[in-house]
């Protein structure tokens, strides 16, 4: 029982197994975050399929789940097909659009399951899928308030927080943060500047325990990849700053990016933090890494 | 939460890891560098009974203050079940067991993780380096 978050999938845009990403994992985007017995899972990339194993081997019969889709881009929902607790008769999973209404996400995930793209039909999951949606400003889930912000992303992105036991959770990933500064090219030019983080999402991550944030590109990467929608490292550290969160875990890491290159990121955010005068405890997201979030 | 500082020894890595009389063996032998590295270890670098390496040889180890536990470490910064390590499908995973001051794995407090070669783990003032086998 408590307040739990576990990364089952960190990697960005597309799987990554192999030596040089051993560390960090290759699995994409899948985070479990848990609170007593409310299981919210956020993105269904590569790594839902170890979550889907993981909740077999707990052995809970009638699961009641609630999936949270950053967006529905291939790294974010390729999982789902081999996440085995939906072929359980028994279990239930709400999928949740993020406008009162939406049932755009519920529809693409049984998309994705046509033959031409997948052998099994979404009509022959054996549990039941839900289709809902956190309505017009935030919903309360079995005790733990749900909140969502849009963010930039070619085709639309969405963060979630997650509040519950007095602690704040949250997941923001698929975010080119850069794009909403009122001039990006004066960034570019003063890359030592704190950057102009919007109000929206200030207040958004405002005080949370814990931030996973796109942190996907360097400063140098970031220049060839701008409309990508993806975060500078950099940004998402004064995000985390600014915010006055407590732990910023880097995520949804590069393809190209080895074990060896994250270290490197994260001795950038880490001093850049420091430089500012945060005691935030800098960290990059680890596949099987669980925190208690107390 | 702020990051605990973590101590460095200067110990030379390469001999002198007799266990001491504050460390009793259990279900595991401590052995020397050439033997251990057979199997995965966690060469301790800090703490009661530092320096030394304790293989992962089994396929669980608990680390805590308690007798009778794999690795008992006389620190009063230890809770008497700590920390446990365990062969699992993804690998040597690490378990924080409700400790009063928790587990740091390169100074983040964790619950758990997966861990890989080079971490440090740190136990109040109980420093470990996990090595891969090899």
């Amino acid at each position: 029982m408590g307040f739990f978050v576990k990364f089952w999938g960190t990697r960005g845009s597309i799987p990554t197994p192999g030596p040089h990403t051993r560390k960090y994992g290759g699995n994409t985007s899948c985070v479990e975050v848990r609170v007593d017995n409310a299981l919210f899972i956020c993105d269904g990339g590569t790594g839902l399929r170890e979550l889907g194993l993981d909740l077999m081997r707990r052995g809970q019969k009638n699961l009641n789940g609630h999936f949270l889709f950053s967006h529905t881009h291939w790294d974010h929902i390729q999982g789902f097909p081999f996440f085995v607790p939906v072929y359980i008769p028994g279990n239930t999973f709400t999928v949740y659009g993020t406008q009162d209404g939406d049932r755009r996400i519920h529809e693409l995930l049984s998309g994705q399951m046509r033959s031409d793209y997948f052998p099994v039909n979404f009509a022959d999951l054996r549990a039941s899928i839900v289709a809902s949606d956190l309505g017009p400003a935030d919903r309360t889930i079995e005790g733990v308030r749900v909140r969502c912000l849009e963010q930039q992303h070619p085709g639309r992105s969405f963060a979630f927080s997650f509040e519950a036991m007095g602690h704040k959770v949250v997941y923001a990933t698929d975010s080119e943060i850069d794009l909403l500064f009122p001039n990006p090219e004066d960034v570019t030019k003063n890359l030592d500047r704190p950057r102009p983080i919007p109000a929206s999402h200030l207040e958004f991550c405002q005080g949370a325990d814990l931030l996973i944030a796109d942190a996907q590109y360097t400063d140098r990467e970031y220049i060839t990849k701008i409309g990508w929608g993806h975060a500078r490292c950099s940004t998402v550290t004064d995000l985390a700053v600014q915010a006055g969160v407590k732990q910023l875990a880097l995520y949804h890491h590069d393809p190209m990016q080895s074990d060896e290159d994250m270290e490197a990121k994260l001795g950038m955010c880490r001093q850049r933090a420091a430089a500012f005068g945060s005691k935030v405890v800098v960290f990059g997201a680890r596949e099987g890494m669980e925190l208690r979030i107390n | 939460m702020s990051q605990p500082k973590v101590p460095v020894d200067e110990a030379d890595p390469s001999g002198g890891f007799d266990e001491l009389a504050t460390t009793q063996r259990a279900a595991i032998d401590i052995k020397t560098v050439s033997d251990a590295r057979r199997v995965p270890v966690l060469r301790q670098m800090h703490g009661p009974g530092a320096p030394r390496d304790i293989p992962l040889s089994v396929d669980e180890v608990v680390v805590g203050r308690m007798p009778g536990v794999t690795i008992a470490i006389d620190s009063a910064d230890l809770s008497r079940r700590h920390m446990r390590v365990r062969k699992a499908p993804a690998g040597l995973v690490c378990e924080d067991l409700d400790s009063r001051n928790g587990v740091y794995l390169n100074g983040v407090k964790i619950h758990s993780a997966v861990l890989s070669d080079g971490d440090q783990l740190q136990l109040g003032d109980v420093v470990f380096l996990f090595l891969e086998a090899g």
